[in-house]
């Protein structure tokens, strides 16, 4: 390679790769949530309170799934009745509960977020560890 | 069966090493651990077989055609949830990537805390999967596998137990015990009928699965019970059994019946592992918005030589890490998202460079500063990377050769006494959790010996007692037997994790020094009490940064600071205050909390410490260790270590009466009980005695470190040669003379601690001099440097390696109270003084 790249060019275009990190928010206990404080790497990138209602609907939606409500219940009955045969049917709450949310997550990328050089990843890919952004 | 014994030999500490090492997929077969899964289906299903056969066409016809019917259904149930538990993932983690910059990992703190409900929860770096474990996450050395809501790993259905299948594993319990009372009743019914003809081959069958079912009740049964207790109490088996929330309040429950409905009705959790990505087709087409770099930020950003990755990137990702008040896993190395090929990454030749860097725990990748000796600690790192690794892969065999040379490695000049211990500790700490998790696997194996066990494999260990009443009269008489064996497996087990806690220490290259708060993030933590902070107006380099205004600040939420400090610790940092900010009280007083009960519980030389201090680093929680460790003048944290050791109720007691005693086990905390108080998981009442216990102690000298661990000494002993390294570049002669004197002459005779390392002797000659602790002072004479007037009072081995490295020549520097003291808390919780 004898091309020689400027420092600050490189600088600029690696930057994209930068990943900035949402932590779970366990203050509520083991609950899927994740912390609406606004990261300061994305001071400059992103509006704070879009960012902040993505986070939130997200904690929602997340709260949906673990819900203990007539869903979950009916589900589970069903389940026990036909010795859990069901599930190799029937997709569960959850799931059905993260498939929107990843549909959220990329429609929020292609409006909100990818014109902005930032992109959400979904957090399940991470074992609902971290929500990320990647600059 | 010794064949398979032998095999399952293989996970212990006298096998081959590198039960981490292992790629789970690649993992050898080891027939032993389908015994027990294979005896319960044989049992299960011919006992119910030869039941359906032989009983129930007699019972049909005389009685009901429902009696087959509803032992069909239940045991389809059962047949259903067993095989639920068994082949159902119990919500593995997926391991975090594995950083291209191995360095890091040796370099986040061990320990991170949450708050949840108002308690604070820790949570620990896990060096097999990489990431910092969720709350009740806990890794199972059987499995080697991070398990969320981890529960226990049961042989039984020969899988963990966690978050996932616990509903499936509770309904077997249930379904079994129900299975079981219906089979042993309807064949006691068949036997009544048939008195007279008792020898018939129906008959003789029925009383054989009456008898099979009569001995699987009472453990089916008992376990049953404590579940139900379980559930009904929010509570996980390792919780119960480690003993969590003894005397403390469960942030995880939610009131009876919720977490009954919750175990039961809750939708079924998503497994992480194996996921289908679904590709998406978010594209980003530049330009898009980026903040103009500043010319300081694009000056910063060309020194660095692009190893280090992007200092701005890194900095900004870092105060954002530090402001969120808990790192579940820490990010990953920055890698192109595949996903979005529309992405314009750069040339990947540029963004590799870059990449190099991961953001995390990448606190101390982009400190401005770097110490003098970054050269050789480039090196020594390195190479102590090297040997870290080998060591938290669980070869812990060879100490002391490596061991010297570690030590040799170690003592190169110009090393930040702060930032060493902060390396060490986190490896130590990392290859205590290692090893700690082989011997657990040992344990395991000893625990499995015992027959008829309820198959409690907490984390590949077998709890013998439960403290839960509802248990013990059940299990006990089992968890007995296991115990010896587990116990005596665990020693062997021990003893390797110690040197290898002591050769991940010596291996650890005193990290580049990080006056900001990025440095504070690490080793902050990792200090206890945050005295140090307090007295280390000398250390230039620390004291600045530390008052400045660190990201990882208490703050709103940010980093681990102030979430974990109890109101008495707060109290105790506050009045001790003298020029530090009180965040690095915190911070450090929040890494004692692993390290309190270690230290308290083997201020005696126990023989095996090591072990003391692997389980507390492993765990928060605290085996069957050897009792003898608690008779020996514990130091005031002994009862945070009672807490944990809830099978020897009675260490309490010891504990509690040893806090107040006048020898301390040299512990470098300051004197307020700040790190004693650190962990917020114990309630307030063990807080109470380490105050009153701390409040003795400042009279007696600035900072006694509590390093009731000889362990701990141990892996702070490499620690220690590091800083008598800078202390003899920047020791005030005499210094410490009068604090020495004292605390030599106090603390020489008790404790008695027999360690077994060459480290451990150093160490404790150290804190002795630094607070005069009960420390066999063999080393400390022999190794006692000139201008520091040791006092050997004990008799023990003349530590080997020990006086090699001018090691006491600190502890001349160290005042007991000085300006220039500063306390860094090392390994296993030991806190150092050291005077700048």
């Amino acid at each position: 390679m004898a091309e020689t790249h400027s420092l600050q060019d490189m600088r600029q275009q690696a930057a994209i790769t930068a990943k900035v990190f949402i932590q779970r928010d366990y203050s509520s206990g083991t609950m899927c949530q994740f912390q609406t404080k606004f990261p300061s790497e994305l001071e400059n990138r992103i509006d704070k309170q879009q960012f902040e209602e993505t986070v939130r609907a997200l904690n929602n939606m997340y709260a949906e799934a673990e819900k203990l409500g007539s869903q979950s219940y009916i589900e589970g009955c069903l389940a026990c009745l036909t010795a859990y045969t069901v599930f190799l049917c029937m997709e569960t709450h959850y799931e059905k509960v993260l498939k929107k949310i990843a549909k959220y997550i990329q429609e929020q990328n292609d409006k909100i977020y990818a014109p902005r050089g930032l992109l959400l990843t979904d957090p399940i890919e991470r074992g609902l560890g971290t929500l990320y952004s990647d600059c | 069966m010794p064949g398979s014994s032998s095999k399952s030999g293989g996970r212990g500490p006298s096998s081959s090493p590198l039960p981490h090492a292992v790629v789970p997929s690649s993992r050898p077969l080891r027939p032993s651990r389908y015994v027990p899964v294979s005896a319960a289906a044989f049992f299960l299903v011919g006992s119910t077989t030869l039941f359906f056969c032989f009983t129930c066409p007699w019972l049909s016809e005389r009685f009901s055609v429902a009696i087959p019917i509803y032992n069909g259904i239940i045991f389809l149930f059962v047949l259903a949830n067993f095989c639920m538990a068994t082949f159902m993932d119990p919500g593995i983690f997926p391991r975090a990537e594995e950083d291209e910059d191995k360095e890091d990992d040796f370099r986040a703190p061990l320990y991170k805390t949450v708050e949840i409900r108002g308690i604070q929860v820790r949570m620990k770096w896990c060096s097999t999967c990489r990431f910092y474990r969720p709350p009740r996450c806990s890794h199972c050395s059987v499995c080697d596998n991070c398990v969320e809501d981890f529960d226990h790993h049961c042989p039984w259905v020969n899988n963990c137990i966690g978050r996932r299948n616990y509903r499936y594993f509770f309904l077997f319990l249930l379904s079994l015990t129900a299975h079981i009372m219906a089979v042993f009743g309807f064949g006691l019914l068949f036997i009544l009928y048939h008195r007279q003809n008792i020898d018939r081959l129906h008959a003789i069958v029925t009383l054989a699965v009456m008898c099979v079912a009569g001995l699987f009740f009472i453990p089916v049964a008992g376990l049953t019970g404590f579940h139900i207790v379980l559930v009904a109490r929010g509570r996980t088996t390792n919780e119960q059994v480690t003993g969590k929330f003894r005397g403390g309040v469960n942030p995880f429950t939610n009131g009876c019946w919720k977490n009954v409905s919750h175990v039961l009705c809750s939708s079924q959790a998503p497994r992480y592992l194996g996921r289908r990505k679904c590709a998406q087709s978010v594209s980003l087409q530049p330009p898009f918005l980026r903040p103009q770099l500043t010319e300081a930020q694009l000056a910063a950003k060309i020194l660095d030589n692009g190893i280090q990755g992007d200092l701005h990137r890194s900095k900004s990702s870092l105060e954002m890490m530090e402001s969120q008040s808990c790192d579940a896993e820490p990010p990953p190395p920055p890698k192109p998202e595949l996903r979005y090929p529309g992405i314009t990454r750069g040339n990947t030749e540029e963004c590799s460079l870059l990449n190099k860097a991961p953001p995390t725990p990448t606190m101390y990748k982009y400190r401005p500063t770097y110490s003098p000796g970054k050269n050789h600690t480039a090196l020594t790192h390195a190479y102590a990377n090297q040997l870290s690794r080998g060591e938290s892969v669980g070869s812990a065999r060879d100490s002391s050769s490596s061991t010297s040379s570690l030590l040799q490695a170690s003592q190169q000049p110009g090393f930040r006494s702060q930032p060493s211990l902060d390396r060490r500790e986190t490896s130590s700490e990392r290859v205590g959790g290692g090893g700690g998790g082989e011997r657990r696997e040992v344990g395991r194996e000893g625990g499995g010996g015992g027959g008829g066990i309820p198959g409690y494999s907490l984390g590949g260990r077998s709890y013998p007692s439960f403290s839960d009443p509802t248990v013990l009269s059940a299990v006990a008489s089992r968890s007995s037997s296991s115990t010896h064996t587990s116990a005596g497996t665990v020693h062997v087990s021990e003893a390797t994790t110690t040197s290898a806690s002591f050769k991940s220490l010596a291996n650890q290259t005193p990290p580049p020094h990080h006056p900001s708060r990025n440095g504070s993030l690490s080793y902050d933590s990792l200090l206890a009490g945050g005295d140090e902070f307090d007295k280390a107006v000398g250390v230039s380099s620390v004291a600045p940064d530390v008052s400045g205004g660190r990201p990882c600040t208490p703050a709103a939420g940010g980093g681990y600071s102030s979430p974990f400090l109890s109101s008495q610790q707060r109290e105790a940092e506050m009045q001790s205050q003298s020029t530090q900010s009180p965040h690095h009280h915190h911070r450090s007083s929040h890494h004692h909390h692993p390290f309190l009960h270690h230290s308290s519980s083997s201020t005696s030389s126990s023989p095996p410490p090591p072990p003391e201090r692997e389980r507390l680093l492993g765990e928060p929680h605290l085996p069957a260790a050897p009792a003898g460790q608690t008779s020996a003048p514990p130091p005031p944290h002994h009862h945070h270590h009672h807490h944990h050791h809830h099978h020897h109720s009675h260490h309490h007691h010891h504990h509690s009466s040893s806090s107040s005693s006048t020898s301390r086990p040299p512990r470098f905390a300051a004197p307020h009980a700040g790190p004693h108080h650190a962990y917020p998981y114990r309630t307030r009442s063990t807080d109470t005695p380490l105050g009153s216990s701390s409040t003795t102690h400042p009279p007696r000298s600035p900072h006694p470190p509590p390093l009731g661990k000889s362990l701990s000494y141990s892996s702070a002993a490499a620690a220690e040669m590091q800083y008598r390294l800078v202390r003899k570049a920047s020791a005030s002669a005499g210094a410490n003379a009068a604090g020495v004197g004292g605390g030599g002459g106090g603390g020489m005779g008790g404790g008695g601690i027999q360690v077994p390392k060459d480290e451990l002797m150093q160490m404790k000659s150290l804190s002795r001099i630094n607070g005069g602790q009960p420390f066999s002072s063999t080393s400390t004479s022999s190794c006692s440097a000139p201008s520091s007037p040791c006092h050997p009072v004990n008799t023990s081995a003349p530590p080997r390696a020990a006086c090699p490295s001018p090691a006491l020549m600190l502890s001349p520097a160290h005042k007991p109270q000085g300006s220039g003291v500063k306390k860094v808390t090392g390994v296993g919780g030991t806190t150092y003084e050291i005077s700048v």
